[in-house]
This record gives structure tokens, C-alpha cells and sequence, in this order.
């Protein structure tokens, strides 16, 4: 390989990887949110996202809705999917006395139960992709090429991002949020409502599922396993830290960048490989992520 | 010699008698029916590959049926949903094997499902010749009861394509993009060999079917600077790789392999601009493009027999016309093995089989130490659009 290919390949597999790391990383924000104020790791996060780029498509394709509408009503279901299904399901598990593994089990099921749902309606037999909303025309960025539409992903997931910090730090619904993944048993002593805030989190967390949909579908196309996305994200929350935000976010930008270098310095064959080493390493040499802090001990 | 004329007789008697007595233990046979087992996915997600290549299968079948059988005896069917998952399909061949005890298995459209069955098959000993599924798992090494790959084995997939690129491209140095599973290994297998036989340099990357972002193969491809690009990838990668090579300002062609060109239409659609087709060819196992001259035939009989079927959108099926060389194959095996067939002899006559279907861009050939039926494909220059077949067929040169 010569310098000239090296330095290409470093160019491009770093601003490739910023792109779709910040896919990795909304995910991983949802997930690390969820964990956060429920203890629950949710296994259906990727089929949350697989189902919000269907929905999307149901909208725009058979229903042949504008993007004007498809956007913000996919947004919409999907919150509310999430948000039922805290109410209806955890909120029952919960209620009785059900334990983590129940909890987690509950989200396996919503992961098989999403699957299924998409491969009855027979649109999941083929790979289809979104109308982009930004055009796929090549940008020069130094020696890489990226498109229009990959910008914008970037773009509007950095604005999404911010948003979120907005939210968790300057409202009263963020910061009772991070109250409930602090400490939920003082919350509920200074008026907090539990089941209240655990249903707005999922509803969150479908919100960010649907956005992320939105912005990669057109780029990557969807098809009812594309779900496997979200062990992307766990290696991205898991090597930020699983109970960090921000941890979640530099994850998500790493495992993308590591993905591409892996392919492009070591070989293709080996990407798959690359974000569970990174998990291994990561819970080897800081077991509680890069942004995760100290280690807590938690009192039984 | 009085002595002997009795013995003689009595010798020719007791053959006779034990001829009718084998040929009555032949399970699925009677004098005037032979019973065959067909299956394939019926319902569920993967019916298009296998519900009309059957519906292609059983007119033929039909077709044999009117004009008197075989050796006076008449095509009988019991019919299964094989769902192109392992566990229904190899339920579906103990059903038929043991409950319907069928003389012989006609069925499969999924080569990882259909290699789950091979080792019931052969505990069995039943004849089973695959429907439409590549199969190589299950032909290599071969086994005494299966015969498959009417459509194409995996392997010769991958020989035929850089045979067309190396020959009518004028390709030296050729990109290749596969699987890293055991399909994609396949077909790997073969076109090393054949880029070897014909003296071609072959810059491979091997990917996960479910990589999300293919920069990294696409952009090694091009800083290897082929003649050509062979992708014999899955739908959604071949939809990836070929926006990936334009966003890359790639311009050399590009072959795609028949695993990732199910829905042509759908294909355009996901890379989102027809410029990237300006250079694109598509593998293509039957000897013309779907309904074209050379397979009017197949659609017309395929209309008269199903007329309601053909009526709806998206029928026939893209596969249709493969079930025919899997039921042809059949019908000459059991020509062959005479008016007392046996499971024995059909084998032997199956391993002995050549012919050509009219439908498959090669012969169909099986022989006791290869039976994998066909291995030839034609190519099609496609802008997008339209589709023009580039003349010649392309055959691998891998044996096992």
C-alpha cells in the first residue's frame, strides 16, 4: 500500500465513519437513556429503528404521503409505540415484582413480536431504501469523497444531539430524567412520577429510533434484519460508558471510525469483528467505558 | 438335457417372481402411478423463490401426464410448504419419505435449507432431485441420492463470471466482491480456479452480508485499480457497492451476479440514479432474459395452465421457468430406468443424464462424480432500463 493510498484511506474511513457513528450514536443514546432510568438494557432497540424506517416507507410509498407529513407522523408512532409498550408491558412487569431478566425477556419479545409484524406485511422481502430528502451528489472533502446526504445525516444528528444535552440539562422533564437514573426512590420522594417519566423515556427513545431511521435509510437501505444495527450501538454505549450520554455519543463516533480503519488497514472480513473487540477491550482495560466514570459499588 | 428343462424353468420362474416381487417393493409405485414428493416455500417471505418454479414443475409434469406417462404408468404428486426453512423442509422430506412413502423427492428452492436434509436423504436412500437451489452444500462432496443445481451451483456462479470478464471485457486485473459465508466461499472457490486456468489476476474482498457501510471494500477495490468489478453479493450489498462505486466515481463495468438481481426494479431504486448503471452487466442462468423469444415457450404454456395466476401483477414469478430442467431431469431418469423402475436404477440413470432444456443457458449434465446440473451463464448489458444479452454463454471450468 502506498503513502498516497494510506492517507486516502485514513481520510475517507474517518469521515465515513463520522457518518454512520452518528447513527451508531443516537442508538446508543437511546439505549444508555432507557438503561439509565429503568435498569433495563432494551433488546428491541434495533427493531424500534427498523420499524420506524418501515413506517416511513408504508407512508411515503403506499400511502404516497409527503416527507412534510411522513416525518413528523413516523416520529410520532414510533414515540407512542414506545411509550405503550412501557405502559402496557415493563409498567405490568414492574407491578409484578418482576425481576431484571423479566424486564429484559419483555424486550426480547418486542424485538420478535417487530420482526415478525414487518415480515407479515410482506414489505421486508426485498431491501428497500427511502427517497433521500438531500441529493447523493459527491462532495470533495480533502482526498474523500462523501455525498450531500451524508453530510446532512452528520449535520442533523450533531443538531439532535445538542438538543438532547439541551433537554437533560436546561428543562424540568430532562432533569427529572436524570433524577429518576440517579436515584429513582428520591424522586419519587420530592413528587417525581415514576411510571410518568419511564413512559416519557421510552417515548424518547422511539423518537431517536425514528430520526435515526429517517437519516440512514436512504443510505443504507432497510430490511427487517437491519435491527442488527443496534449491537453497534451497545458497542458504542459500552465503550463510552453505558451510563453516560456523552460517553454514548463518543462511542458511537468511535465504532464507526474503527470500523472503516479495520476494513481499510487490516481487512473487510475483519469489520464485523472489530466493535466486539473493541467491547473486550474496553471491559478489560476501563470496564466502565471511556466517559463513564469511577466504578460504583452499589449497596445490597 | 431333459434334466435340465425343468430346473431351467423353474430357474426362469423364481426370477420372474422375485423381479415382480422387488418392483412391488418399490414404495410410491404401481403399475399404472409413480408417486413423487414435491416441496418447496409455498408461503411466507422466500415464496418467490420456489411457488411458480413448482407451478413450472408440475405443468410440465402435467404436460407428461397427458401424453400417456411413463411406460404406461402416471405422474402422481403429494405436495408440501417447505417455507425455505431447514427444520419444514427436512419435516416435509420424512413426511413424504415415510407417511406418503413417495418413490422419489422432487423439491427445494434454498440451498441452506435443502443442505440440512442430506443426511436424512441418504439414511433414506431415496432419490432427491433439488427443484431450483444451488445446493452446493449438499452436491459436494457428492452423495449417491441428490442431484441438484439446475438453475447454477454456487461455484459455477463465480467461474462463469470472471470467464465473461476475463473473455468479453478483456479483463487482466479483476475486483471481486463476495460473501464471507460459506455462499460467498463457494463461488469464490471457482473463480480462483478459473482465474488461475486463464492466467487473470483476481483483487478479492470478502464482506459480511450485513455490513452496514461498504466504503472500505469499495474504496480497496479501486485503489486496486481492476478492469473490472465481479459483486456476487446478496440484494442489499449489490444496491450498496454499486452507489458506493459511483459516489467513488468508478466508471469500469460492473458484473453482478443472478444472487443479487432478484428485483431489477428495486435494485434502481435503492442506488437512486441510473448513471450508475451506465456500465453494469447482470449474470443470467436461463439462455434469454425472462419472456424473451428463446423462452416464449415456457410463459406461453405457463399462461395456459395457469391463466388466472398469469393474470395477477408479478406473475410469473422471476424464477418460473427453472422448474422446468428439475422436472425434466426427472421425467429422462425415469424413462431410462425402464418399465420396472427401480430407486436403483433411476439413480444409476440419473448419473448418467444429459440433455438440453431449452431453458438453462447450458446443458444439464450429471455424471456419478459431479451432480451439479448446470453451469453455464449468458450476460445482459443493463442501463437501468433496458436489457441487451450479450452474445455467447460463459461456462465455469471448476470440477470437485
Amino acid at each position: 500500500m502506498s503513502l498516497n493510498d494510506s492517507w486516502l484511506f485514513l481520510q475517507q474511513g474517518v469521515l465515513s465513519g463520522l457518518v454512520t457513528g452518528s447513527v451508531y450514536a443516537l442508538l446508543a443514546i437511546a439505549i444508555v437513556t432507557v438503561f439509565k432510568t429503568t435498569d433495563v438494557p432494551n433488546f428491541a432497540q434495533g427493531e424500534m429503528f427498523m420499524i420506524g424506517g418501515y413506517v416511513a416507507l408504508t407512508l411515503l410509498l403506499i400511502v404516497k404521503w409527503p416527507y412534510a407529513v411522513v416525518i413528523p407522523l413516523t416520529l410520532v408512532i414510533v414515540a407512542m409505540g414506545g411509550a405503550l409498550f412501557q405502559r402496557v408491558v415493563m409498567e405490568r412487569v414492574t407491578g409484578s415484582k418482576g425481576v431484571g431478566v423479566q424486564l429484559v425477556i419483555a424486550t426480547l419479545g418486542l424485538a420478535y413480536g417487530l420482526k415478525g409484524l414487518v415480515r407479515q406485511t410482506g414489505l421486508g422481502d426485498t431491501p428497500r431504501s427511502l427517497p433521500p430528502l438531500v441529493s447523493g451528489d459527491a462532495v470533495l472533502i480533502g482526498d474523500a469523497v462523501l455525498t450531500r446526504l451524508d453530510i446532512a445525516i452528520f449535520m442533523v444528528a450533531l443538531v439532535v444531539m445538542a438538543l438532547l444535552y439541551l433537554m437533560f440539562n436546561k428543562t424540568r422533564i430532562g432533569k427529572a430524567m436524570r433524577a429518576v437514573g440517579m436515584n429513582p426512590r428520591a424522586a419519587q420522594i420530592v413528587g417525581i412520577r415514576l411510571s410518568h417519566i419511564r413512559m416519557l423515556v421510552w417515548a424518547l427513545s422511539g423518537l431517536i429510533s425514528g430520526l435515526a431511521a429517517l437519516l440512514i435509510a436512504p443510505k443504507v437501505l432497510i430490511t427487517p434484519d437491519i435491527a442488527h444495527i443496534a449491537i453497534l450501538a451497545y458497542a458504542a454505549a459500552i465503550v463510552g460508558g453505558f451510563t453516560s450520554l456523552p460517553g454514548a455519543v463518543l462511542g458511537g463516533f468511535i465504532i464507526g471510525i474503527l470500523e472503516n480503519l479495520v476494513g481499510l488497514f487490516i481487512s473487510t472480513n475483519a469489520i464485523v469483528v472489530a466493535p466486539f473487540l473493541a467491547i473486550l477491550l474496553t471491559l478489560i482495560v476501563r470496564p466502565q467505558g471511556l466517559l463513564g466514570g469511577k466504578p460504583q459499588l452499589k449497596k445490597v | 438335457m431333459k434334466f435340465y428343462k425343468p430346473l431351467l424353468l423353474c430357474a426362469t420362474f423364481c426370477a420372474a417372481v422375485m423381479s415382480v416381487a422387488h418392483a412391488q417393493q418399490e414404495p410410491g409405485l404401481t403399475d399404472k402411478t409413480i408417486k413423487i414428493g414435491l416441496f418447496a416455500p409455498l408461503s411466507g417471505n422466500a415464496m418467490a423463490y420456489g411457488f411458480d418454479v413448482m407451478n413450472a414443475a408440475k405443468m410440465y409434469y402435467d404436460k407428461i401426464n397427458k401424453e400417456g406417462g411413463i411406460h404406461g404408468r402416471k405422474l402422481e404428486f403429494v405436495v408440501e410448504d417447505d417455507r425455505c426453512s431447514a427444520n419444514d423442509l427436512l419435516a416435509a422430506v420424512k413426511k413424504l419419505t415415510e407417511q406418503d412413502k413417495v418413490f422419489m423427492l422432487n423439491g427445494g428452492s434454498c440451498s441452506g435449507a435443502v443442505v440440512g436434509a442430506r443426511e436424512y436423504i441418504e439414511r433414506a436412500q431415496i432419490p432427491y432431485v433439488m427443484l431450483n437451489a444451488s445446493g452446493d452444500g449438499a452436491l459436494y462432496p457428492p452423495s449417491k441420492y441428490i442431484y441438484g443445481a439446475f438453475s447454477i451451483s454456487q461455484r459455477a456462479v463465480g467461474g462463469s463470471m470472471v470467464q465473461f470478464a476475463a473473455e468479453h471485457l478483456k479483463g487482466k486485473k479483476i475486483g471481486y466482491i463476495n460473501h464471507d459465508d460459506a455462499y460467498g466461499g463457494w463461488n469464490l472457490e471457482a473463480a480462483e480456479f478459473q482465474a488461475k486456468k486463464i492466467g487473470v489476476d483476481l483483487q478479492v474482498q470478502s464482506i459480511n452480508p450485513n455490513l452496514t457501510d461498504v466504503t472500505a471494500p469499495m474504496l480497496k477495490i479501486r485503489a486496486a485499480n481492476p478492469d473490472v468489478l465481479i459483486i456476487t453479493t446478496y440484494a442489499r450489498p449489490v444496491s450498496l457497492l454499486v452507489k458506493k462505486a459511483q459516489e467513488l466515481g468508478w466508471s469500469k463495468p460492473i458484473v453482478i451476479a443472478v444472487n443479487g438481481t432478484a428485483d431489477l426494479k428495486q435494485l434502481v431504486e435503492n442506488v437512486g440514479n441510473k448513471d450508475a448503471f451506465k456500465n453494469v452487466y447482470l449474470q443470467e442462468v436461463m439462455l434469454d432474459v425472462a419472456g424473451g423469444p428463446k423462452l416464449k415457450w415456457v410463459y406461453d404454456m405457463y399462461k395456459a395452465y395457469y391463466p388466472e395466476l398469469a393474470a395477477k401483477p408479478g406473475y410469473p414469478q422471476t424464477y418460473m421457468p427453472y422448474g422446468i430442467p428439475s422436472a425434466m431431469a426427472v421425467v429422462n431418469a425415469l424413462k431410462a430406468a425402464g418399465p420396472n423402475p427401480t430407486r436403483e436404477k433411476v439413480l444409476t440413470a440419473l448419473s448418467q443424464t444429459k440433455f438440453d432444456s431449452g431453458v438453462m443457458a447450458g446443458p444439464i449434465e450429471l455424471t456419478p462424480t459431479d451432480h451439479a446440473a448446470q453451469k453455464s451463464a449468458i450476460y445482459l448489458k443493463f442501463d437501468g432500463e433496458s436489457m441487451n444479452v450479450v452474445p455467447d454463454t460463459y461456462r465455469s471450468l471448476w470440477t470437485y
